[in-house]
Formats: C-alpha cells, sequence, structure tokens
C-alpha cells in the first residue's frame, strides 16, 4: 500500500505556463503534492535575448512554425518552454474588463466570476509579477505613437506590463536577458520550488490515462537524462491540463475527452504595419510601443508591436520587390497593430498522422475583416498625423500609403482576404467554462463534465475572447479555479 | 437473455424476414427471363452514373448531420460523412438495421456528445427521411396518377411518421414538462434510476433543440429532401441500363416505397425486402416483372457496393485511430520499472529512440535562400538563413509540410519545363526571377506556398550580424548588452 501510495503524485499539471506555474505554486502552498510536466525546456536568463531565429528553435512551439489554416492563413506562435508564453510575449498586463465578465455570465453560466470575486485574484498576481508602468521616458516609437494618438483626440492607455525595472533591451520576444520581464520561470517557479512543486522539463505529454470516468494518469514520452528518451506513465489522482489553448484540447481529444472541446477556438486576428518616420526612432532599440488606442474597443484595438531588422523584413515580405529598399531606413521605422476582438470561430485537432502536430483553423469573420478594414485606416492616419511619410501595411498589392486620402478608403472598402497576412498571438476559449453544458466543455472552475477528476486551467476555459491581451485573465482564473479545488479538497 | 443469444436471435428474425420476402418477389418470375434481361443490360455509363449520385447523397447526408449537431460538435462535413456512411455500411453486413445503433457509436465517439443524444440525432435523421419520402412519394403519386396500395402505403407511412413526429414534437416545444415527466415518474424507482432518466430525456432534449427554430428545422427538411432527390437520381440512372425510359415520375415512386420498405428489419444489405419492394413499385407502374426484379438487383448493387465499400474503408481509418489510442492505453499497463526524474515516480513503459537531429539544408533549400534574399550578403549568411529556413520547415506539422513538399515540387517541375533546367542548375538571375513570378505573382496559393521561405529565409538574414551589416548599419542590434551590469544580466 505504502509503496503503491510512493508512485503516485497527487497532483499532475500539464503545462507551466500562465496557468499552470500559477495552479501548481496555489497547490504547492496549501501543502499538496504536485508535479508539473513541461514539454519544452527549462532556460536561464544566460539562454535568453538571442536572435530572434535561435529564440525560435529554443523556447517556441514547433520553432514557431505552428500556422493556424483558414480562408486566411494566420501566423502563430506560443511558448514551449518552463514558463509557457510568458516567457515571449511583451507582460501586457489588463483585467478582465467587466462587461467581458458579464457576457460570460450571461451567455456561458459563468458562475462566482463577478469584478469583486475576481478582484483578489487579479490583486494577487500583480503584486507576483509586479505590474506597472514603464517607470523611465517613453521610448521614441511609444512618443511617436502618442503623438498621433493626440492629434486625433483618441482614448488611449499606457499599457502596465508585467515588467518592473524594464530596461528597454526589445527583447520581449526572445526572452528577457537581463529578467526584467517576470515570465512565470522568473515569478512563480522559485517560489513554487521552495513550497514543494517539481517540475519534469522535456516531458510531453501523449495520452491521459482512464479508468471509467476517472483519469487515473498520464502516458508521457520523457528525457530522463540528455540522450536518454522513455515512454513512462505518470499516476496521479488529480489531473489538470494547462498545456495551453492549443496543446490543451489536442491532448483531451487525443484522449478521447471531445465534448465541447477545441470547438470554440477564439483568436484576436492582428495586422501589422510598419511605419517610417523622418526622424531616426531606433525601434529596434527599445521595447515596444507601449500605449494602445482604446477609443475602439471592444471591436478593434491599436497598438504597437516588436521590432528588429528581421521582422521589420518578415513584415514587408509581402510587398518586397518594392518595400526592400526601405530596409536601410530601418532606424526610421517602428511596427504597430491593429488587433481585433475575432468574432470568427476556429477549431484544434490533433493531427491524424502521428507526428504529434495540432491541426489549428480559424475562419475569419466578416465582422472581423470590416474592422479589420476600419481598423487599418485609423491606424494609417494616426501614424500619418504622427509624422510617417508612409505606412508600410502587410497586405500584397499595397506596399505604401502615404496619404491620409488613401487610409480612409478602407474605412469604407473591406481589405481584400486574400491579400492579408495576418498574425496572432493571441488564442482562447477551446475548452470554455461555464454552467451552460450546451456549450461549455467544463463547469464554472474548469472541471470537465463528465470526469471526476480531471481540469483544465489555461487560455483554453476563457469562455470567448477577452478582447484584452488575455495572460491577465488567464492568471486569475488559474488561481480562482485552483483555490476553489483546494477548498473542495479539504 | 445473454447478449449472444440476443444477437443470434435477432439474425434468425432477419433471416426469416428477408426470406419471406425473397419468396414473395421470385415465386411468380421465370429466373430465366431475368438472367436474359441482365444479359442485355448496358451497365455502363449508367450503373457508376447511379453509383455517383448515391455518394453525391451521402455527402448531403453529411452536411446534414454537421448541422444537426453543430450547437454541440463542430463535425467537419467528411467526418460527417464518414460517420453516415459507416452506419449505412453496418447495416449493409449487420441484420435488423443494426447499423443505426454503429452509426450513433461512431457520432458519440467522435463527437464527444452523450450517446443517448447521437441516437436521438439518429432518430431524428432517420425521421424527417421518412417525412421527406412520403412528400416525394405524395408528390410523386399525383403526378404519374398512381394509386392503388402504393397510395395506401403512403397513408400508413404518414401515419406511423405523424405519430413520430408527434413524439419528437414534445422534446422540441415542451423541454421542461418533458423532464418534470420523467423525473416524477422515476422519483419512486430510487435517487439513481432518478438520475439516469433524467439524464437521459435532457440528452434526448438537448438532441432534438436543433429543431426548435424554424429556420433550422426549414433547412434539415430542404437537405432532406436534397438527399432522397440524389436517391431519386439512382434509381433514375438505372432505368435506362435495362432499356426503360428514364421517368424521374417512377424512379422516385421506386425510392420511395423501396426505402420506405426496407424500414423492416431483416437481413444485412435488406436483400429480400429491398428486391420485393422495389420491384413491387416498378410493377404497379406497368413494367414486366422480369425487368422489373432485374432492375431492382441492379439498384440493390448500385445502393450496396459504394456504401459498404467506403464504409469499410471509413472504419478502417478510424478503428486504427481508435485503435492506437487504445494500444497506447494498454501499453502503459505494462511497467517495466519504476524510476523517479525530478522527484516525479513514473512507471517506464519502453526506451525511445533518440531525438531527431537538427534538419540540414539541401542544395535546393540553398539555392532558393539565394533567389529569395537580397544581394550582398555573405556566404556564411546565405548559409545559415539556408540551415534555418531547412529546419523551420522540417518544424511544420506534417499535413502542411506535405503540402508545400508537394508545391515545391510543382514549382520544380514547372522551373524544368520553362527553363529545361533544374532550379539549381540555373544562373541567380533565372532563379530569382522564376521564385518572383510564383512568390510576389497574382495567384494565391502560390504566393501562399511561398510565404513560409520568404519570411523564414529573411527573418534569418536581417536577424545575423552578417545580414545587418548589408544595411550599413553603424551599431548592432544588441546596445543593452553594454548597459547591463553581470547582477543584473543573471536577474
Amino acid at each position: 500500500m505504502a509503496e503503491a501510495a510512493r508512485q503516485r503524485t497527487e497532483v499532475l499539471v500539464v503545462g507551466s505556463g500562465a496557468g499552470g506555474a500559477v495552479t501548481a505554486l496555489e497547490l504547492a502552498a496549501a501543502g499538496r503534492d504536485v508535479a508539473v510536466l513541461e514539454e519544452g525546456g527549462e532556460h536561464s536568463t544566460d539562454d535568453y535575448g538571442k536572435s530572434s531565429p535561435d529564440a525560435m528553435r529554443l523556447l517556441y512551439r514547433r520553432r514557431g512554425m505552428t500556422p493556424i489554416l483558414g480562408q486566411v492563413p494566420l501566423g502563430y506562435v506560443e511558448g514551449a518552454c518552463v514558463g509557457g508564453s510568458t516567457e515571449i510575449n511583451s507582460g501586457f498586463w489588463h483585467r478582465t474588463p467587466r462587461e467581458v465578465l458579464l457576457r460570460w455570465h450571461a451567455q456561458f453560466g459563468l458562475a462566482h466570476a463577478g469584478v469583486d470575486e475576481m478582484a483578489p485574484h487579479f490583486d494577487w498576481a500583480e503584486a507576483r509579477l509586479g505590474i506597472s508602468k514603464y517607470d523611465g521616458e517613453w521610448p521614441k516609437s511609444t512618443r511617436m505613437f502618442a503623438r498621433g494618438i493626440e492629434a486625433m483626440g483618441w482614448a488611449y492607455q499606457e499599457v502596465p506590463r508585467a515588467a518592473p525595472g524594464c530596461r528597454s533591451t526589445n527583447a520581449c520576444a526572445s526572452g528577457c536577458p537581463i529578467g526584467k520581464k517576470r515570465g512565470m520561470s522568473h515569478a512563480l517557479w522559485p517560489t513554487a520550488r521552495e513550497k514543494g512543486a517539481r517540475l519534469v522539463p522535456h516531458c510531453r505529454v501523449h495520452q491521459l490515462l482512464f479508468e471509467r470516468h476517472r483519469c487515473i494518469g498520464v502516458l508521457a514520452e520523457v528525457e530522463v537524462e540528455p540522450g536518454r528518451r522513455v515512454l513512462a506513465r505518470i499516476d496521479a489522482d488529480h489531473v489538470f491540463v494547462c498545456a495551453g489553448p492549443t496543446e490543451t484540447p489536442a491532448l483531451l481529444r487525443r484522449s478521447g475527452v471531445k465534448f465541447h472541446v477545441g470547438e470554440t477556438l477564439r483568436v484576436h486576428p492582428m495586422l501589422k504595419v510598419a511605419a517610417r518616420f523622418p526622424e531616426i526612432v531606433d525601434a529596434h532599440q527599445s521595447v515596444l510601443p507601449l500605449l494602445q488606442v482604446k477609443e475602439f474597443w471592444p471591436d478593434v484595438s491599436l497598438g504597437g508591436a516588436f521590432f528588429t531588422p528581421g521582422h521589420l523584413a518578415l513584415g514587408l515580405s509581402d510587398n518586397w520587390p518594392e518595400t526592400a529598399d526601405r530596409m536601410p531606413r530601418f532606424r526610421n521605422m517602428a511596427s504597430y497593430y491593429v488587433a481585433v476582438r475575432g468574432e470568427g470561430r476556429g477549431w484544434v485537432r490533433p493531427s491524424k498522422l502521428g507526428d504529434g502536430a495540432t491541426l489549428i483553423h480559424y475562419d475569419v469573420g466578416p465582422g472581423d475583416l470590416k474592422n479589420l478594414s476600419q481598423g487599418l485606416a485609423r491606424l494609417c492616419t494616426l501614424l500619418l498625423a504622427a509624422g510617417a511619410e508612409e505606412v508600410l501595411p502587410a497586405v500584397r498589392g499595397m506596399p505604401s500609403i502615404t496619404s491620409e486620402d488613401e487610409a480612409i478608403r478602407w474605412l469604407d472598402e473591406p481589405l481584400p482576404k486574400a491579400n492579408l497576412s495576418l498574425t496572432t498571438v493571441h488564442a482562447f476559449s477551446s475548452c470554455p467554462i461555464g454552467e451552460r453544458s450546451e456549450k461549455c466543455a467544463a463547469d464554472s472552475f474548469g472541471k470537465l463534465r463528465r470526469y471526476e477528476n480531471l481540469y483544465v486551467n489555461d487560455a483554453s476555459v476563457l469562455p470567448d475572447s477577452p478582447g484584452v491581451n488575455p495572460q491577465g485573465s488567464v492568471m486569475a482564473f488559474a488561481r480562482r479555479n485552483a483555490l476553489h479545488f483546494i477548498d473542495r479538497l479539504s | 437473455m445473454s447478449s449472444q443469444s440476443s444477437r443470434r436471435w435477432v439474425t434468425v428474425l432477419g433471416a426469416a424476414v428477408s426470406a419471406v420476402f425473397l419468396w414473395v418477389a421470385v415465386r411468380h418470375i421465370d429466373l430465366g427471363s431475368v438472367k436474359e434481361t441482365w444479359r442485355t443490360a448496358r451497365p455502363l455509363p449508367w450503373i457508376p452514373l447511379a453509383m455517383a449520385a448515391y455518394v453525391v447523397g451521402h455527402f448531403v447526408r453529411g452536411a446534414r448531420l454537421r448541422f444537426l449537431v453543430r450547437r454541440e460538435a463542430g463535425l467537419q462535413v467528411t467526418t460527417a460523412t464518414n460517420v453516415v456512411v459507416v452506419g449505412y455500411a453496418s447495416n449493409n453486413v449487420l441484420p435488423a438495421r443494426l447499423g443505426e445503433l454503429v452509426r450513433a457509436g461512431m457520432l458519440a465517439e467522435r463527437t464527444g456528445i452523450p450517446l443517448t443524444q447521437a441516437l436521438t440525432v439518429t432518430f431524428i435523421e432517420r425521421l424527417v427521411d421518412g417525412v421527406a419520402i412520403l412528400f416525394l412519394l405524395v408528390g410523386a403519386s399525383w403526378a404519374t396518377h398512381t394509386a392503388g396500395w402504393i397510395a395506401e402505403l403512403a397513408r400508413v407511412g404518414a401515419l406511423v411518421f405523424g405519430v413520430a413526429l408527434g413524439g419528437l414534437g414534445l422534446a422540441v416545444f415542451f423541454p421542461a414538462a418533458l423532464g418534470a415527466l420523467a423525473s416524477r415518474l422515476s422519483q419512486p424507482l430510487g435517487r439513481r434510476a432518478h438520475d439516469t432518466a433524467v439524464a437521459l430525456v435532457t440528452s434526448v432534449v438537448n438532441g432534438a433543440a436543433v429543431l426548435r427554430r424554424p429556420v433550422d428545422a426549414l433547412v434539415i427538411g430542404v437537405l432532406s429532401v436534397v438527399v432522397w432527390l440524389c436517391e431519386s437520381a439512382m434509381f433514375v440512372a438505372v432505368l435506362p441500363a435495362l432499356g426503360l425510359a428514364p421517368s424521374p415520375g417512377m424512379a422516385v415512386i421506386a425510392m420511395s416505397v423501396t426505402n420506405l420498405g426496407i424500414l423492416v428489419p431483416s437481413t444485412p444489405g435488406f436483400v429480400g425486402p429491398f428486391h420485393f419492394f422495389c420491384s413491387q413499385a416498378l410493377l404497379a407502374q406497368g413494367v414486366a416483372s422480369e425487368t422489373a426484379l432485374a432492375y431492382a438487383v441492379l439498384v440493390h448493387i448500385a445502393f450496396y457496393v459504394p456504401a459498404t465499400v467506403w464504409g469499410a474503408g471509413a472504419m478502417l481509418w478510424y478503428g486504427v485511430e481508435v485503435g492506437a489510442t487504445a494500444a497506447l492505453a494498454r501499453a502503459a499497463r505494462r511497467s517495466r520499472g519504476v524510476e523517479s526524474v525530478g522527484g516525479v515516480p513514473m512507471q517506464i513503459i519502453a526506451q525511445l529512440a533518440e531525438s531527431k537531429k537538427e534538419a540540414e539544408a539541401s542544395a535546393f533549400d540553398l539555392a532558393l535562400t539565394e533567389a529569395i534574399l537580397p544581394p550582398g550578403g555573405s556566404a556564411e549568411v546565405t548559409r545559415d538563413s539556408a540551415r534555418f529556413l531547412a529546419g523551420q520547415i522540417a518544424a511544420l506539422p506534417t499535413r502542411v509540410r506535405t503540402l508545400y513538399g508537394i508545391g515545391m515540387s510543382v514549382f520544380r517541375f514547372w522551373v524544368r519545363v520553362r527553363y529545361l533546367r533544374s532550379f539549381c542548375g540555373l544562373d541567380l538571375e533565372r532563379r530569382r526571377a522564376a521564385v518572383a513570378g510564383w512568390a510576389f505573382g497574382t495567384i494565391a496559393p502560390l504566393r501562399q506556398l511561398f510565404r513560409a521561405p520568404r519570411s523564414t529565409v529573411l527573418l534569418a538574414f536581417y536577424e545575423h550580424p552578417a545580414g545587418l551589416a548589408t544595411l550599413g548599419a553603424e551599431e548592432r542590434r544588441r546596445l543593452p548588452v553594454a548597459t547591463t551590469t553581470p547582477d543584473e544580466a543573471h536577474g
């Protein structure tokens, strides 16, 4: 009996990102026996801040090659390392807006998730991550953006970030080399370990194992030492799947859990532009622009994007014959985006070809196209008002917009769908939670329907688009759900 | 009664029903004449056409099933069609319409919806099928002035389906009342039975909810009529094969009567009832009995073969997938010892091969990279960019990578035809022209094909110090390194 007890873990957490790290920390702090299985590796800050190709090899899922297919393919990336996508995002922080919580309650029957009920969880996460505004003079790319917003008279905000003391290394997307941006590996893992949580990196979970309606553990491929990989069964009393918005539904479906799983993927489709200013901006040497235009929220947000010469070339590549000659002036350029709430719908499926890949599909909705078109018109107008000589959108056949007249055309006309190069870094809602069983995979606290001890607790649980950067919502919901689980256990 | 014994009885009963119908169908027929009719038949192109119409009908059934469950699951049309066809194929090899259970089971497995709900959906499909068939039968009878026992059959069918529709209407329009009724009736049986009954009724109500909106009900109705028009097309297409005029009215009546007739559970593939009802429908319209039976046999072949072959293939495909999952779960039971990894106890199942090494750039990758990159880069940056490209392409999901590989093969073939040389054998200028024609041309799929290599190669090039140097930049990207103290660098 004692032998059997030693061979089981009380709670297995699959994934160590914003959802998994919070879950592990809270469970460990409550004295629970917790182990976290992470597909990617564990890295120190010495490994961070490398060039984009190196960072993609090291920190990104499938080296950043996880396209979302559909009528308009979307470039999509997520982290695959200890800390997950929090290691490679910009650290922007938003609380879930009140109207979104109200909508989730009305449409999904999401219980106990009002503003007041969520507030302590946001407070906790904000304290852990040191959420704050930039504490120096805004970088030039931000100042240019502010100039444009003020010229237009639109509402905006400087977005707080999980990067106290940010030194503007412009390495958010390749891991902060000085540890100022507080990804989960830096902000939560040390404490979680102190509290007793154990972490197994390079451990890819293939399948959940069941006995009737009870998950009894997982089957995983583990690198037990460098160069030695084994297939292992890891037994557990409870399992939290926190592998992210695409891998969580893929794992569940691969394991036969399909009810409302992976059917309702939502994303924030994003269209990037590069703006060329007469003066030197040196956006490649500073943190990305810190402001977001809120005038058109929740349908449309305008903001600043990560910028390096390589990313600039990537953005210009749709019209490369016409735009390649802008590259030598990269110091005068910066990147911005228009992001829309995402009215389309997608799905996630495990590949049937045995390659362990996940197939992701999303159809950009007509509302998305309209919002992207109008958003592009407004963003270009803003940047031209800020003094940009031209704006170069990632739209084939539209190499450069140099006047407001050209820009406002897109207020009334839809952009040509086939010519868009869209991206996204925000995906969610692939296993929505709520009490409405006809549309939710799990109850209001992430327990999967029909299973006694199986939970989801990451971005996939958000019932639909939060309309803002989702890290805050993911962490707050993860803590709420973890504490509820602990309460139930006790 | 044990399940084995039940199965035996079902089989025996089905065989008996079939035998009776078969005997009734052939008892007065000169089988020699039937043989002669087949000998003079012209199967081409009519039988393949009939099969094609039948297959199209299955895709429409798939679209209808997808629509029926869309609130609960995002089935693709191909998957939904496979579910339908597996049901048909199972009916072709199992007695007593057991295929309906297989179909519901597969629907539940593919979507995760409860089996009772899947059964409800299957029941709804069959019900609207019945109504659509009756609708077509009444229309065709009226158009062809057919009366007698066929009109009687339509009346009986209307009564049966009317009652069933009424029952379904309860679930559609009075779900709460139905739930309350189930709860009240099952309460005396104990909590467990009560909960089971309520869960069952909830599943049925959820399955039926799709008919609540009139527009949705209309869509399902229209799709059902299209399904049976496709099946009628199969019946029409076989008529000329036996020298009969391709009369749509006759075909619709034959289709309707046959399908109402095979609602009777019988042997696998409805051998017997199918032939009886089909030939009787033609006899009623003045076709000779030998020709009518020959026609029934040919239509049955067009009905039986495609669904059975397709269904067997689909079952094999999904069986392999489900079997692989089950095999992994079984393998997980065979432990070869316990190890602790990072303090976590694990039962070791098997040692695995080493991970694949980093993909190396091929000569084509290198030639393609050179053609995409701007001039002025060193050999080193070109090589590194090509290696990055190879690694990125290798990282793509197999399905996408395969499509990319096929696309690039077409491109290389096109280059060979266009320039009479291989892509790698072309000079740089021509390689650039060939790539530009596809990567920046007007055909969207060709542009999409080059999107991955174009963007990855440019990203790698301008992230490389040597690539950056081609821009004449005075400073390198990593300015903050100089301003970072060792303490900060280590957090």
